[in-house]
C-alpha cells in the first residue's frame, strides 16, 4: 500500500529521493576518488612503463635516427611504406605464420590429446611420471636447448643426420640450419619439442577440474573414450584451449630467442621472423625509425589476434 | 567489467610483445679532446667494455683490472666482457641510450669512424699521438689505423690479420706443401678429400666467416684505391670485375675446400674444434686464434701447425701483398666524468708487461705495444705472423666493419646465399650495389 501512494506522489517521492541522493552520490564519487589514489602509483607505473614505451615506438616509427650523432628526422609514415615492400619482412611475417600455425597444432591441440591419454591413465603414479616427463623440456633454457639441437643438427657430427644415414635415408641428410629451405622447420622443431610438455601441463590441470560424475555418467550410458573426449573434455576445457591458442599464436609473433640462437635469421635471411629483422635493422644496421615501425606490426597483429581470440572464445564458453 | 577485463587481458598480451619496444637517443655531446696536463683523480668507478667474454680471453682483463685496483685502492673496474658477436649489439644499444661505458671496444674503419662522427670518442692526438710519451711506446701503424679526420681517437690492444692455419701432419703424410696460388691450394683440397679429411673447416653460421675469405680475395683483385672509394659511402659503386671475380673465387674454394652448402649450418667455433682435433686439414683464421687452434693438450700440436696467407689467384689486379686484418682497440667516451682516469687505466693495460702478457699463451693476442710482442713471450707461429703481418703492403680491414652498416648486412647474407649455392656472384654484387645506391 505505501508502495502505490509513493508511485501516486511518484514526481514528488522521486525529487525527494534525487535531492536526498546527492550528497551520497558525491559521498561515493569522492570515495571512488580515494581509491583511485590508492591506485595511482600503480597506474603511473604501467603508464611509464608499458603504455608511454607504446606511444614513443610509433613516435620514433616515424622518424629516421642516426643513434651516433642523435638526429632525428621526421619522415611521416615512409617507414612503414618501405615496409610493404621489403621482401624479408613479407619471409619473416610468413616465418612467423608458420610458427603459429604448426604451434597451434602440436603445443594446443597436440598437447590436448596428450593431456587427455595421460589424464585417462588409471594410475596416478604413472600420470605424474608421464606429466614430469614431457614437463622437462620446459625447464631447460632456450640458449640451452638452441646449442643441444644446434648438435643435433649438425651436419658432420649432428645426431639425425647420422640417425638418418643408418635407417637408410641418406637422401634426407642436409645440413638442416644452413639450408635456406629447412632452417625454419629446424627452428620449429626444436620449440615445439620445448613448448610441448607444458601446454600438456596446463591441459592436464584443466582436464583435473572436470567433474568425474560427467565421465561416469556418460560410460554408463555408453560412451567410449573418443565420444568422452569430443563431448565432455573438449567443451569443458575450451576456455584453456582458447587462451592457450591466444598466448601460442602471440607466442609466435614474438618469437626470438628460439632464432637468434639457433641462426640469427640466416642463412640469407631465410629463417628471419618479426622480431629478428628487427633486431637486425635496429642493432645491426643502426636503422631505428625502421625497427620501431616493425614493432608496430608486431604490436597490432598480436593486439589483434588476441581480440579476434577472446571474441571467439567468449561465444563459444561452456560453463557447469 | 568482463569486456573490460578481455579488452585489459588483449592490451596486455600485445603489449607484452612491445619487449622489442625502442626508444630514442638525443643528440651527441660537443667534440671533446683529452688534455695531457689534466690531473687523474683515482677514485670512482671506471666502466670498461671488452671483446674478452669468451672463457679463454676473459681472464685477462680481469686480472689487469684487479691490479689496477690494488695500485689505486680508490678506484673501481666495473667490467663488461661481451664476445665477438654479442659486442656489436651491445655496443649500439649503448650508444642509442647514451649508456657508452668510459672505456669501450672498437674496430678501426667505418665501425670506429661512427663513434667519432657522432662525437662518442675523444680525441686523444694530444696523449697518445705519434710524438707523445705514450704513442712512442705503441706501434704507430696501429695508432694511425685509428686516425680519423687527422686526430687519433683510439688505443690500439692487438694486431690482427688472417691466415690460412694448417696442420703439417696431414700435408706431410699426402706429400703437400703450403700452397704457392690459389689453384694449388685448390689441387692440395682434392688430393685431402680424397684421404678422407676435410680440407678447410669452415662454418659459417654466423655469416662473418665467409666476409673474411671474400675480404681477402678482394684485396688480391680489386686495386686498393677502387675498394676505398667503395667503402665510402658517398663514392661507393662496387663495379669492378674484380669483385665479380673473387666472389667466383671464393664459391670455387667452398666447392672443392670446404663442406659445400653444409658450412651454413656449422658455427666458426665447431670449425676451428674440428681443425683443433685433427679432423680438418686446414682452417682460415686470426693469428689471435693460433694458440687457441693448437696447444699441448689437443690433437693438432703446437709444433704441427703452421699456416700461410691465402693463396694468390692467377691474374689477380688488385693488391697482391695485402692482408686482410687490422688492428683492434679500445676508446674513450667523451661523456666519460673521469676521461684523465680512463686514459691512466688504458696506459697501464698497454703497458710492456701486460703486453707480454697478452701476447704469451693462453692469449696470444699480439700488443701493439712495442716490445710487448716478442718471441720470448710468444708462441712461434704467433711470432712469424707478426713478422708477415708488418711485411703486407695494405691491411685490408674487415668487409662487415668497411663498410656501412645497411651495407655490411647485404655483404652478410648474401655471401651466405652464395656459400649455400642460392646465389651467383653477380647476383650478390647486384644486392652489394643495391645497398650501396640506398645508403647513400
Amino acid at each position: 500500500m505505501a508502495r502505490t501512494s509513493d508511485t501516486i506522489e511518484s514526481g514528488a517521492v522521486v525529487h525527494g529521493a534525487a535531492r536526498s541522493q546527492r550528497p551520497r552520490s558525491l559521498r561515493v564519487r569522492f570515495g571512488n576518488l580515494l581509491s583511485f589514489r590508492w591506485a595511482a602509483a600503480a597506474l603511473i607505473l604501467i603508464g611509464w612503463f608499458v603504455y608511454y614505451p607504446i606511444v614513443d615506438n610509433f613516435i620514433v616509427s616515424t622518424t629516421d635516427q642516426d643513434i651516433y650523432t642523435g638526429e632525428v628526422t621526421n619522415v611521416g609514415l615512409a617507414n612503414y611504406d618501405r615496409l610493404l615492400h621489403d621482401p624479408v619482412v613479407l619471409l619473416a611475417l610468413w616465418n612467423n605464420c608458420l610458427y603459429a600455425i604448426i604451434s597451434v597444432v602440436f603445443q594446443v591441440f597436440g598437447a590436448f590429446l596428450l593431456a587427455a591419454i595421460i589424464e585417462d591413465l588409471r594410475s596416478e603414479r604413472w600420470r605424474r611420471l608421464w606429466r614430469a616427463v614431457y614437463f622437462v623440456p620446459s625447464a631447460i633454457s632456450i640458449t640451452v636447448t638452441g646449442l643441444l639441437f644446434y648438435f643435433i643438427y649438425q651436419p658432420q657430427i649432428g645426431l639425425l643426420d647420422a640417425v638418418l644415414s643408418r635407417a637408410g635415408l641418406s637422401q634426407f641428410v642436409m645440413p638442416w640450419l644452413g639450408n635456406e629451405h629447412t632452417a625454419i622447420y629446424a627452428i620449429i622443431a626444436m620449440s615445439q619439442w620445448q613448448g610441448f610438455g607444458y601446454s600438456t601441463l596446463l591441459f592436464a590441470i584443466a582436464i583435473q577440474k572436470i567433474p568425474r560424475d560427467l565421465y561416469d555418467a556418460a560410460t554408463i550410458d555408453g560412451a567410449g573414450p573418443l565420444r568422452r573426449l569430443w563431448s565432455i573434455t573438449f567443451p569443458l576445457t575450451r576456455e584453456m584451449t582458447g587462451l592457450m591458442i591466444i598466448v601460442t599464436i602471440t607466442g609466435a609473433f614474438q618469437v626470438f630467442n628460439e632464432v637468434m640462437v639457433m641462426t640469427a635469421g640466416g642463412p640469407n635471411n631465410s629463417s628471419q621472423v618479426l622480431g629478428t629483422w628487427l633486431y637486425q635493422k635496429a642493432f645491426i644496421e643502426d636503422n631505428f625509425g625502421y625497427g620501431a615501425a616493425i614493432a608496430a606490426v608486431i604490436f597490432v597483429l598480436t593486439m589483434l589476434t588476441g581480440a579476434a581470440q577472446l571474441w571467439y572464445t567468449k561465444r563459444r564458453r561452456v560453463q557447469l | 567489467m568482463k569486456r573490460s577485463l578481455q579488452v585489459v587481458t588483449v592490451t596486455v598480451a600485445a603489449v607484452s610483445s612491445f619487449g622489442f619496444s625502442i626508444g630514442g637517443s638525443s643528440a651527441a655531446s660537443v667534440a671533446v679532446a683529452a688534455d695531457p696536463s689534466a690531473k687523474v683523480e683515482y677514485t670512482g668507478t671506471l666502466s670498461v667494455l671488452t671483446k674478452f667474454g669468451l672463457q679463454q680471453l676473459s681472464p685477462y682483463f680481469v686480472n689487469v683490472a684487479q691490479q689496477y685496483e690494488k695500485l689505486h685502492p680508490g678506484v673501481k673496474v666495473e667490467l663488461i666482457q661481451e664476445s665477438d658477436d654479442s659486442v656489436k649489439g651491445k655496443t649500439k644499444t649503448l650508444v642509442a641510450s647514451n649508456s657508452l661505458p668510459d672505456v669501450y671496444f672498437s674496430w678501426t674503419g667505418s665501425w670506429g669512424g661512427n663513434f667519432v662522427r657522432g662525437n662518442r670518442a675523444v680525441d686523444l692526438s694530444a696523449v697518445i699521438g705519434p710524438d707523445t710519451e705514450w704513442g712512442k711506446t705503441l706501434s704507430p701503424a696501429a695508432v694511425k689505423a685509428f686516425q680519423y679526420n687527422g686526430k687519433f681517437y683510439g688505443i690500439p690492444l692487438y694486431q690482427d690479420a688472417k691466415f690460412v692455419g694448417y696442420n703439417k701432419q696431414i700435408f706431410g703424410k699426402l706429400g703437400l706443401k703450403a700452397p704457392a696460388s690459389f689453384e694449388e691450394l685448390l689441387t692440395s683440397c682434392d688430393a685431402i678429400r680424397k684421404s678422407g679429411a676435410t680440407p678447410i673447416s669452415f662454418g659459417n653460421k654466423e655469416a662473418w666467416p665467409a666476409i673474411h675469405f671474400a675480404g681477402q680475395l678482394l684485396a688480391y683483385n680489386v686495386p686498393q684505391a677502387t675498394l676505398e672509394r667503395d667503402f665510402d659511402p658517398t663514392t661507393a659503386e662496387y663495379t669492378d670485375p674484380g669483385y665479380v671475380a673473387a666472389l667466383k673465387q671464393f664459391s670455387q674454394l667452398v666447392e672443392r675446400c670446404t663442406d659445400g652448402a653444409g658450412v651454413n649450418g656449422t658455427s666458426y667455433a665447431s670449425a676451428l674444434q674440428a681443425f683443433t682435433n685433427g679432423q680438418s686439414a686446414m682452417y682460415y683464421q686470426e693469428i689471435i686464434e693460433f694458440d687457441q687452434a693448437a696447444t699441448s693438450d689437443s690433437a693438432l700440436k703446437p709444433a704441427d701447425f703452421g699456416f700461410f696467407r691465402l693463396p694468390v689467384p692467377a691474374g689477380a689486379k688488385g693488391d697482391l701483398k695485402s692482408i686482410e686484418g687490422a688492428p683492434e682497440g679500445y676508446m674513450i667516451s667523451a661523456a666519460s666524468k673521469n676521461i684523465p682516469l680512463a686514459i691512466d687505466f688504458m696506459k697501464f693495460v698497454t703497458s710492456k708487461e701486460n703486453a707480454q702478457i697478452l701476447s704469451a699463451p693462453p692469449y696470444g693476442q699480439p700488443s701493439a705495444t712495442i716490445g710487448g710482442a716478442s718471441e720470448k713471450n710468444m708462441s712461434a707461429a704467433v711470432v712469424d705472423g707478426l713478422k708477415d703481418i708488418n711485411a703486407a703492403s695494405y691491411l685490408m680491414p674487415w668487409l662487415d666493419t668497411a663498410n656501412p652498416p645497411r651495407v655490411a648486412a647485404v655483404w652478410l647474407s648474401s655471401l651466405q646465399a652464395l656459400a649455400g649455392g642460392s646465389m651467383t656472384p653477380e647476383q650478390v654484387m647486384g644486392e652489394v650495389r643495391k645497398a650501396a645506391s640506398a645508403a647513400r
